[in-house]
């Protein structure tokens, strides 16, 4: 990735991906004690993130509750500005520019909420969200014009156009969803982040919510980021997948990589809690548990901060010695931590 | 892609309206005896007060000083005052008043408190700090003293009135609002809304308030008696309306001072004055119970 003139970041290219983050960091600051003046600390929710987005690629992101999957993505569309760190979407930089030319650019990408009993405006009938939306893109569309794409739109989706002078509370939480996938289609964007969509869904409705999404991005050319806990899910849907832990990226690769040839041992350890269907291959499944619970983003470990849950002792120096985000294997990217990622590696390294 | 709609089709598919919050609202609140009966007396009242003095033969200034006081009669149906003026017309020119007072100041708090609520609660930080300390300040100064100060720097006029119990009663309503919008802030459709590209203006206006409407709408049903009140404390202690003219308040002033010798002029007044503020009360609490969408949907 080093090119000859120097790389812009250390993962992808922002002249060629859609978007490309390098060093992102997003910090809370909890402020300081009313009386003595200490600081209540910072919690480091994403913290130190790289990462690219190809056109056309839907790149799932797994992770831990509270690793920072959501900050992160909040972070992409500039909801919540970054600490530090730089953010290119289409080759421009969204951390160089100021609050009204981020709003201008927010129409390119759209944003796909956890729970749909939330995410829509209960007071505003679907007709009037979607139109809302449309004419982000569209501000001169108007009657019944406006309707019409609408009704387009809520057919894309799998609705009855019939429907759209209805209010959120009388549809059920596939249809609401599918609603809010309709309002983020509106401004025709070109990424959609999709924060954790079918978790708050039923498992019978989960997955038409995954063929649609999947079906969607096919056919209108969109990019997407899946975020997820649920890991089956991910694997179904993803064509390259982002693995985060306590607010770093630890492995980004292939789906078919980091499912069947995981590298590091975290990501190792959420592979071998998949549940297998097939019963005969279940009970031969060997499971790596890991002891405790994540560390808090308070007071992250210095270091590789998987070593306080690690099986394999870290010596003194990854303790203190934050480890490189390299390329170890072709378009696989792991954070190099000698005793968190597998011999095989090393052994191919030198190469 | 599917394939395009026809115009007429759509027309035909729009046909198929949903039930609004409004309209279940409606339905739940038309199931409350209470509250429907007090919203068709209030009404009965209003009218009484509109249309009464075009048809009543008297006049509502003009005295008679040979009749004085008189008991209910068939000529003057609440009796007269100590003045031989008719008390019906009077209680009916006082009602416009009290109403007209209710109601203004009452929309006047209702504009400026959810405007200055929402954009706090909205903004957030230390505009919200700062904004908010400002109401503290405003709710630490006494009304009485607010309203004589008011009335000596410009003159006692009813419009003045309006403007010194909106001012007051706005305070209250400015940190329901607030409340109301820093809860929903953090709700995911005002993500969206702002990950759209919204303008702010149109996240309060069309994503935030309408939101808060409900609790705004109970609250100023029961700010409008709250204003009565207030109106007739200010005439009473002969800081608002001024004689020949009336409102309840003064009216009921009146009354209470010749309490012992023609109990009429204080019982009629203070009747409807009494009744009207039944009647909102109930409205604004059947209003709440149907507004508030965990109500069981039956």
């Amino acid at each position: 990735m080093s090119g000859a003139e120097g790389s812009l970041a250390v993962v992808g290219d922002p002249r060629e991906d859609l978007l490309v983050l390098d060093d992102v960091h997003t910090h809370f600051d909890l402020g300081r004690n009313f009386l003595s003046r200490e600081s209540k600390g910072v919690v480091k929710a994403v913290d130190g993130v790289s990462l690219a987005v190809k056109e056309g690629e839907i790149l799932g992101l797994v992770g831990e509750s509270g690793c920072g999957k959501s900050t992160l993505s909040r972070t992409i569309i500039q909801l919540i500005r970054p600490t530090s760190g730089r953010v290119w979407f289409k080759g421009h930089e969204l951390t160089a520019m100021n609050d009204a030319e981020v709003r201008r650019e927010r129409i390119d990408f759209q944003m796909i909420f956890q729970d749909p009993y939330a995410s829509l405006n209960p007071r505003m009938t679907v007709l009037d969200t979607l139109a809302e939306a449309v004419r982000t893109r569209h501000p001169d569309l108007k009657g019944d014009a406006l309707r019409r794409r609408v009704a387009e739109l809520l057919r894309t989706v799998g609705l009855n156009p019939a429907h759209m002078k209805r209010y959120p509370h009388e549809f059920s939480g596939g249809q609401r969803q599918r609603v809010a996938i309709a309002r983020a289609l509106a401004p025709e964007p070109k990424l959609i982040i999709a924060d954790e969509p079918v978790s708050a869904l039923d498992v019978s409705i989960q997955s038409q919510i995954l063929n649609l999404l999947k079906r969607l991005v096919r056919e209108l050319g969109l990019t997407m980021i899946f975020i997820s806990h649920d890991l089956s899910v991910v694997r179904y849907i993803s064509d390259r997948i982002a693995v985060m832990y306590l607010g770093r990226i630890i492995e980004l690769g292939s789906a078919e990589d980091i499912i069947d040839h995981p590298l590091h041992l975290y990501t190792k350890a959420l592979m071998s809690a998949i549940p297998e269907p097939n019963p005969r291959a279940e009970r031969a499944r060997e499971r790596i548990v890991l002891s405790g619970d994540p560390p808090s983003p308070l007071d992250p470990p210095s270091g590789c901060n998987f070593w306080p849950r690690s099986p394999v002792p870290h010596d003194d120096r990854m303790k203190q010695v934050e480890p490189p985000f390299e390329e170890v294997l072709p378009n696989h990217w792991v954070a190099a931590c000698p005793f968190c990622v597998s011999e095989r590696v090393k052994a191919v390294e030198p190469a | 892609m599917p394939p395009p709609i026809s115009a007429a089709e759509i027309a035909d598919e729009a046909l198929v309206e949903g039930s609004s919050l409004w309209k279940d609202a409606w339905s739940r609140l038309r199931k409350n005896r209470l509250a429907v009966g007090s919203l068709f007396t209030f009404i009965f009242i209003v009218l009484f007060c509109i249309v009464g003095p075009w048809i009543s033969p008297w006049e509502a200034n003009t005295q008679d000083l040979f009749l004085g006081a008189t008991g209910p009669s068939a000529q003057h149906w609440f009796g007269t005052d100590t003045l031989g003026r008719d008390l019906m017309v009077r209680v009916m020119y006082g009602g416009r008043i009290s109403l007209l007072v209710g109601l203004v100041a009452t929309l006047v708090a209702l504009s400026i408190g959810v405007i200055y609520g929402a954009t706090a609660g909205y903004v957030g930080g230390r505009t919200d700090s700062a904004m908010m300390r400002f109401v503290d300040l405003l709710y630490a100064i006494p009304f009485t003293i607010f309203v004589i100060l008011l009335m000596v720097a410009f003159g006692r006029s009813l419009w003045l009135m309006f403007v010194a119990i909106g001012a007051v009663e706005w305070l209250s309503m400015a940190r329901i609002v607030r409340s109301g919008v820093i809860g929903l802030k953090k709700q995911e459709f005002v993500e969206a809304a702002v990950s759209l590209g919204y303008s702010h203006r149109r996240i309060i206006l069309r994503h935030l308030i309408p939101n808060v409407l409900g609790p705004v709408i109970v609250i100023a049903t029961l700010t409008v008696p709250a204003v009565m009140l207030l109106e007739a404390f200010l005439s009473f202690l002969g800081l608002g309306v001024q004689p020949p003219d009336a409102s309840w308040g003064v009216l009921i002033n009146e009354g209470q001072q010749n309490m012992e010798i023609y109990p009429w002029l204080l019982i009629w007044p203070a009747a409807f004055f009494a009744t009207t503020l039944f009647c909102l009360n109930f409205i604004g609490d059947g209003l709440r119970d149907a507004l508030d969408p965990k109500s069981a949907k039956d």
